[in-house]
């Protein structure tokens, strides 16, 4: 389902909006920020499979299981993560071949942060989970977060447009981990003429920053809901 | 019609079970105008910027006909889910006739894309300026049956495919097919560019001008916004195409529910 929609994006919407667009090269552009835009939404998947687990019965399985609750935290963000990058990773590599160019140096480090972005996405959607409680308040909750966060970003326009279309709309882009994570693709794509990203060290850094906090409060969250049954 | 009157009910009220998934959808279709079609105003061309002047406005009935694109689909959900879990039969037991319930289906699903459309209509009317009488109530009809073409395409789909995975793929391809094919996002001079460069093909080009989604589409910016000039052929399209699918999708739930 997923990849019919990225197919149809790329081959449909990206190529028809792009001829409507006066940025240059507006399809690479767009190709590569559906890329991230596919990977957050595959990431977020695992909020769901907590409620199936619950319900299933599963969840009190894993706490019985002989690993600390850090451990199975983290190990679930990051099978997370690891879960959705292999589902996008043909994707992605569609989008390689659409774009074109590619710097191996900088891809490299595109790539460590794409890995970071969608082991923090999962360890977001296990603390909202985890403190929603309720599968249809997630799935509400998580839509609306996609529908503002993913619009609030430089996956679909540059930053500078965003600015200037309305600066509140800018700022909440410059801090969005979206915008971090589609800028370093772009930069490691080599489409960083379009993107005029001055330094790569701060998307990269704000993706190493929102995998540590939504990792961390992930497992202090998760620790503190779980115990007696406090998750169902 | 006592009979399609209670099935009515039952629909609707299966409907506003999920107000809050409403209230959900009304904000994601929200954000797609008032984030992106605001950004998207700064970034077109100034050849389509002759065309369309504003994308905030070009979209805004694009973005009323998804809505009830999407809220009118969601008939053929449950009525695939109630096929899964075999609540059919109870259906089925019902003191109606076939004909009955299945035109009861396809009103209901109709209606609850005119009643989640409603704020979306709304919106586009205060900030394009609302319509004459005349035109509110042509819009209104046109919308009323493009919405029971809708229902009744999602529940031929419904009916025909077996599992949730079946029914989830099916529409994804229906969805993205009829939504980018379409004038809903850009206007349809830039696909039959496309088209005439040889970079589309001509069969998706044919698809976009036929497509009842583009011809609401346009029937609506026509009124509010002077172009596309109207044409009856925007309002045929919708009636041909609701047709079809009504009479498609009683059909097929009359024969294959009862076979199943």
């Amino acid at each position: 389902m997923r990849a019919i929609w990225f197919v149809s994006q790329i081959a449909l919407f990206g190529l028809i909006a792009s001829r409507m667009m006066s940025v240059p090269n507006y399809f690479q552009y767009y190709v590569a920020g559906l890329s991230v835009m596919t990977l957050y939404s595959a990431a977020i998947f695992i909020g769901f499979d907590i409620y199936e687990e619950a319900e299933h019965g599963v969840f009190e399985y894993l706490l019985s299981l002989p690993v600390s609750r850090r451990q199975l935290v983290l190990g679930r963000s990051i099978g997370g993560g690891l879960r959705s990058f292999i589902y996008v990773g043909p994707l992605i590599g569609v989008s390689l071949y659409v774009i074109g160019a590619i710097n191996p140096l900088n891809f490299l480090v595109a790539l460590f942060a794409l890995f970071l972005f969608s082991f923090g996405v999962s360890g977001m959607s296990i603390t909202i989970a985890v403190m929603i409680k309720s599968s249809d308040r997630f799935d509400i909750f998580m839509g609306v977060l996609d529908a503002l966060i993913v619009r609030l970003s430089t996956a679909m326009y540059p930053l500078a447009i965003v600015q200037s279309a309305n600066p509140l709309y800018g700022g909440v882009a410059s801090f969005n981990p979206i915008t971090f994570a589609a800028d370093l693709f772009r930069w490691g794509t080599g489409l960083e003429t379009i993107i005029t990203l001055d330094n790569p060290l701060i998307p990269l850094l704000g993706v190493i920053a929102f995998f540590a906090v939504f990792t961390f409060v992930g497992v202090i969250i998760y620790e503190k809901h779980i115990e007696g049954g406090g998750w169902q | 019609m006592k009979a399609i009157l209670h099935i009515l009910e039952h629909d609707l009220r299966n409907f506003f079970r999920y107000k809050w998934w409403l209230v959900g959808l009304i904000s994601m279709n929200l954000a797609d105008l008032f984030i992106m079609a605001i950004v998207y105003n700064r970034m077109i061309s100034s050849d389509v910027a002759k065309q369309i002047t504003s994308y905030f406005n070009f979209f805004a009935p694009g973005l009323t006909v998804t809505g009830l694109f999407a809220s009118a689909f969601m008939i053929g959900r449950e009525i695939n889910m109630e096929r899964r879990r075999e609540i059919h039969h109870y259906m089925l037991s019902l003191p109606m006739t076939r004909l009955e319930l299945a035109i009861g289906r396809v009103l209901s699903g109709g209606l609850r894309g005119m009643i989640y459309m409603s704020p979306l209509l709304l919106t586009c009317f205060v900030f394009l300026g609302f319509p004459t009488v005349a035109q509110l109530l042509i819009i209104l009809i046109v919308l009323f049956f493009l919405a029971i073409g809708i229902s009744g395409l999602s529940i031929a789909i419904a009916v025909s495919t077996s599992s949730l995975e079946k029914f989830i793929t099916a529409r994804g391809l229906v969805y993205y097919t009829l939504f980018f094919c379409s004038s809903v996002f850009y206007p349809l001079s830039l696909i039959q560019d496309l088209g005439r460069e040889g970079k589309f093909p001509a069969i998706l080009v044919n698809l976009a001008e036929i497509n009842p989604l583009s011809n609401a589409s346009d029937m609506i910016r026509s009124f509010l916004l002077g172009t596309p000039p109207f044409s009856p052929n925007m309002i045929l399209s919708v009636i041909v195409f609701s047709t079809i699918f009504t009479l498609v999708a009683a059909f097929a739930y009359i024969e294959i529910i009862e076979r199943t």
